[in-house]
């Protein structure tokens, strides 16, 4: 479809998308009380750093990342890649295909839409954050919002087009749901999810801030968290942007070379 | 409207044998067997036909509508519909058609039908006056009015069927693949379904290709059938005179007041199919069924007399039993191979 | 005497067909172990970077807390290879509503539906609980001793004990819930507290969390308990308390689970 038409169908692809979110608050809710692995964490470091502080963290410090690392999986996450491997599996991605409208840019809007009810369980943790914490967990001046909006989407971007490509892998390999796995363990380890990847020894930092991982979540939180000056801030971003532009261009790749061999092999 | 040539459609299928020593060779030398889908058929469809796919399973019906569509790219031939070559997937062309299978769906199934036929309407890019006259139009002949407000998994199937042809009917499309919609609905629904498609065909002058299962289906609905079998086309022309060519016999239905001896239908002339309880039905060549009729109408006493056709089913299973016995016969001739490794 | 063998029997043949499903993908051994693997890294990443600045926790050592991960690890095994899919299995029958044809059965619908389905190659996870187990043990320099491994055997009941009661009650739940699917991810979510020693809970909300983690969820004895017992470090009271604790678990659950289908049968037309 031309970007024109597909621009024109967005609104709507947009509202559907978000009354189906409505639709599905409930499993919305159970995800989220299932992503305690940064509250898991978060009570080890405390006892880490009763007596202590670990680096420039201190306990405060602690609750305030991981409260934030929560709010910010809440925001960053996708789920296309167990969506399109059901699909393929169950062949109603020919549905999709049928219609004169790239799936891609269906995914994103579904995914999209689904922005604001997870604004709903993202804002209150950050508002216990800054009860718990105090005004320094969030970002104090004008110029580190902007910088977090956009470290967020960028996160997002990862995120959904790593899903998309590796959700394209089953078009290949049947199921690409164990690939996935191995995914989200690296993300979990490289990604600042489970401890502030400044902690680690600075090799292993290095050799992080090559991989894509820590601007899924580690990026946000940093800036959320007002870790970084500007002039940081903004190598980082561009760093992660760069990732983004990489992924987008290996995902339109994957799958069209993917949906090509749906249409040979059939579904 | 629709012309394919020499259409072959093979998979090659990957071939794993159980246990793991298999399962790790395999990793390292695969061994295939192709899988010929569709094996080289050739057709014309003209605009504003309706046309049914007849065949067992496994014959290639399903491939052929998917290759029609676009979904799938032949192995070999040429296709094009209304000017287009499906595997191109343009986007007129994709607003040209609708594939509805009876077995997936595209409704929304936690939202209201209405939602997905708002978001078709965005997708197909319809104009708004003209959305709101064929969703009118639909509401009214469907009969959806209280339905689509409701989320679509709390529909029957055949009401969720009704949702599913509205939806994909809202940008009217000109080529209408129908793969098994009636399947699983009860007869009244079927019946239904069959009046609404035929009316959408005949008001639109929309072409229309079916395959079912349900032949009362395919009887109402289309004029011409094409049987596939096998992968092979063995059937192109009107319903009527495929009947005619396998089953020539007419069957008279004769109602009788009371029970008579067998040995009085015998000079009626044809064979007896059935014959208990008052009801006799005799298969009579069609030239002869006039002389049957009179001489049952003389000699019995008759109540009520209906001349039939043979059953669809009967006339299909037997074309295929033909069309069976005939490549038995040349695979004994030439024993070439079914399949080949690769 | 009669009743017990013909429930074993059952298990048995329970055991066997799945066991001959399993065999059909062997394949799956591999990328099982694989993945059980790369999960276990999640599980110990942190470890090393916590234990990288600091040499002692709450008490715990290294290679101490090393213990509790295997214990974590090694109950994940059985939770994803014994209990999980029989589990899944109820709540889909509740779905699709044919949890009848097991109430049909003349044999205990919670036996029935407990050993429905076992998953071999998932419980790969035990493996690498033990592995971690020897790793731990040879970086201590000294073995458990007979008295530790024994009382960490008899842990290892109580703790399946408790997993599955848990699990009983969760399951419970969907009988009056609608929709449960994600009730199990739910509870591993929850189960992923277990992962540390039960003391790092000691500082936070003034130990209301170490109280939740013993007493209401009973995650410390399942983790934290065996791996203090292997140390020779658990109180006999407490081995004491862990026993009749998680037999009292388990009569509830029961208890809990009758009521649940009496519920369903009584409200199912």
């Amino acid at each position: 479809m031309s970007f024109r038409n597909t621009m024109r169908a967005m609104p709507t692809l947009l509202k559907v998308g978000f009354a189906e979110a409505v639709a599905y608050r409930a499993e919305m809710l159970i995800w989220v009380l299932s992503t305690t692995m940064p509250l898991v964490n978060m009570v080890l470091w405390m006892a880490v750093a009763r007596n202590a502080p670990v680096g420039r963290f201190g306990q405060a410090d602690f609750v305030g990342y991981f409260l934030a690392t929560f709010a910010v999986r809440q925001l960053t996450s996708s789920w296309a890649a167990w969506l399109i491997n059901w699909e393929v599996r169950q062949g109603t991605l020919s549905m999709r295909l049928l219609r004169p409208i790239s799936p891609l840019w269906a995914y994103a809007a579904e995914n999209i839409a689904g922005f604001p009810m997870r604004l709903i369980v993202a804002i209150p943790v950050t508002v216990l954050a800054v009860v718990l914490v105090g005004s320094k967990a969030v970002p104090q001046h004008a110029w580190q919002w902007a910088f977090f909006v956009l470290a967020v989407l960028g996160g997002w971007a990862i995120s959904f087009l790593a899903n998309v490509t590796i959700g394209a892998l089953s078009f290949f390999l049947g199921s690409s749901q164990k690939v996935m796995e191995v995914w989200l363990v690296l993300y979990f380890v490289c990604s600042g999810y489970m401890y502030p990847v400044e902690l680690l020894p600075a090799g292993l930092r290095t050799l992080i801030n090559w991989l894509p991982f820590r601007y899924q979540i580690g990026l946000p939180v940093e800036l959320m968290t007002g870790a970084h000056g500007w002039r940081e801030a903004l190598v980082l971003l561009g760093a992660q942007w760069a990732w983004v532009a990489v992924l987008g261009a290996l995902t339109v790749a994957v799958w069209k070379q993917g949906v090509r061999r749906f249409a040979a092999f059939g579904g | 409207m629709i012309s394919v040539r020499g259409l072959r459609k093979h998979y090659k299928v990957h071939k794993r044998p159980p246990g793991l020593k298999a399962a790790l060779r395999s990793l390292v030398h695969r061994s295939y067997t192709t899988v010929k889908a569709v094996d080289g058929i050739s057709f014309d469809i003209r605009p504003g036909e309706r046309v049914g796919f007849l065949g067992p399973n496994g014959a290639g019906k399903t491939t052929t509508l998917k290759v029609l569509s676009g979904l799938l790219h032949p192995s070999e031939g040429e296709v094009t519909v209304d000017g287009h070559v499906p595997r191109l997937r343009e986007e007129a062309f994709l607003k040209k058609i609708m594939l509805v299978m009876g077995q997936k769906q595209q409704l929304l199934w936690d939202l209201p039908p209405a939602e997905t036929f708002e978001l078709n309407r965005a997708i197909y890019d319809v104009p708004a006056a003209q959305y709101k006259q064929t969703m009118d139009e639909l509401i009214s002949l469907l009969d959806i009015g209280d339905l689509i407000g409701k989320p679509t998994r709390q529909l029957s199937l055949g009401e969720r069927m009704k949702c599913e042809l509205a939806a994909a009917l809202i940008h009217r499309p000109r080529v209408l693949f129908l793969d098994e919609p009636t399947i699983g609905l009860d007869v009244s629904m079927q019946a239904t379904m069959r009046t609404f498609i035929k009316d959408y065909n005949e008001k639109y002058g929309a072409t229309l290709i079916l395959t079912s299962h349900y032949m009362d289906d395919v009887a109402a609905l289309c004029p011409r059938v094409i049987v596939i079998d096998k992968g092979l086309l063995s059937y192109d022309g009107s319903l009527d005179a495929l009947v005619q060519r396998i089953r020539p016999e007419k069957r008279v239905v004769l109602r009788l007041s009371e029970q008579v001896d067998a040995a009085r239908l015998a000079p009626l002339g044809g064979k007896v199919v059935t014959h208990e309880a008052g009801t006799a039905v005799l298969q009579v060549r069609q030239e002869a069924v006039n002389a049957t009729i009179s001489r049952a109408l003389a000699g019995l006493p008759v109540t009520d007399l209906t001349v039939e056709n043979a059953p669809l089913e009967e006339v299909m299973s037997e074309l295929f039993a033909e069309n069976k016995a005939r490549r038995e016969a040349a695979a004994h001739e030439a024993p070439a191979s079914e399949s080949v490794p690769a | 005497m009669g009743m017990v063998r013909r429930y074993w029997r059952l298990l048995g043949i329970q055991l066997k067909a799945s066991g001959l499903l399993a065999l059909q993908y062997r394949a799956d051994f591999f990328t099982e172990g694989i993945t059980s693997l790369f999960w276990t890294f999640t599980a110990l990443a942190p470890l090393f970077v916590v234990y990288g600045e600091r040499s002692v926790v709450e008490g715990w050592g290294f290679a101490e807390a090393l213990l509790v991960v295997g214990w974590f690890t090694l109950l994940q095994g059985i939770l994803e290879g014994a209990i999980n899919p029989s589990l899944t299995g109820v709540v889909d029958h509740i779905r699709k509503g044919t949890l009848d044809f097991v109430l049909l059965k003349p044999a205990d619908a919670q036996f029935l539906v407990s050993t429905q389905r076992f998953l071999p190659w998932r419980a790969f996870n035990v493996l690498t609980g033990l592995g971690l187990f020897v790793y731990a043990f040879a970086k201590l320099g000294h073995g458990p001793s007979v008295t530790g491994v024994l009382a960490s055997v008899l842990l290892l009941g109580t703790s399946t004990l408790l997993l599955y009661s848990l699990w009983i009650l969760t399951v419970s739940a969907a009988f009056f819930v609608v929709r449960v699917d994600n009730l199990t991810y739910l509870f591993t979510s929850i189960f992923d507290f277990a992962r540390w020693p039960s003391s790092v809970f000691q500082g936070v909300a003034r130990g209301a969390l170490t109280i939740f983690f013993t007493y209401v969820i009973p995650l410390a004895l399942m983790t934290t308990f065996p791996a203090q017992a292997m140390l020779g470090r658990l109180p006999l009271p407490a081995l004491a308390g862990a026993v009749v604790g998680s037999a009292a678990f388990a009569w509830v659950a029961r208890r809990v689970w009758l009521r649940s289908i009496g519920h369903y049968t009584s409200a199912s037309s």
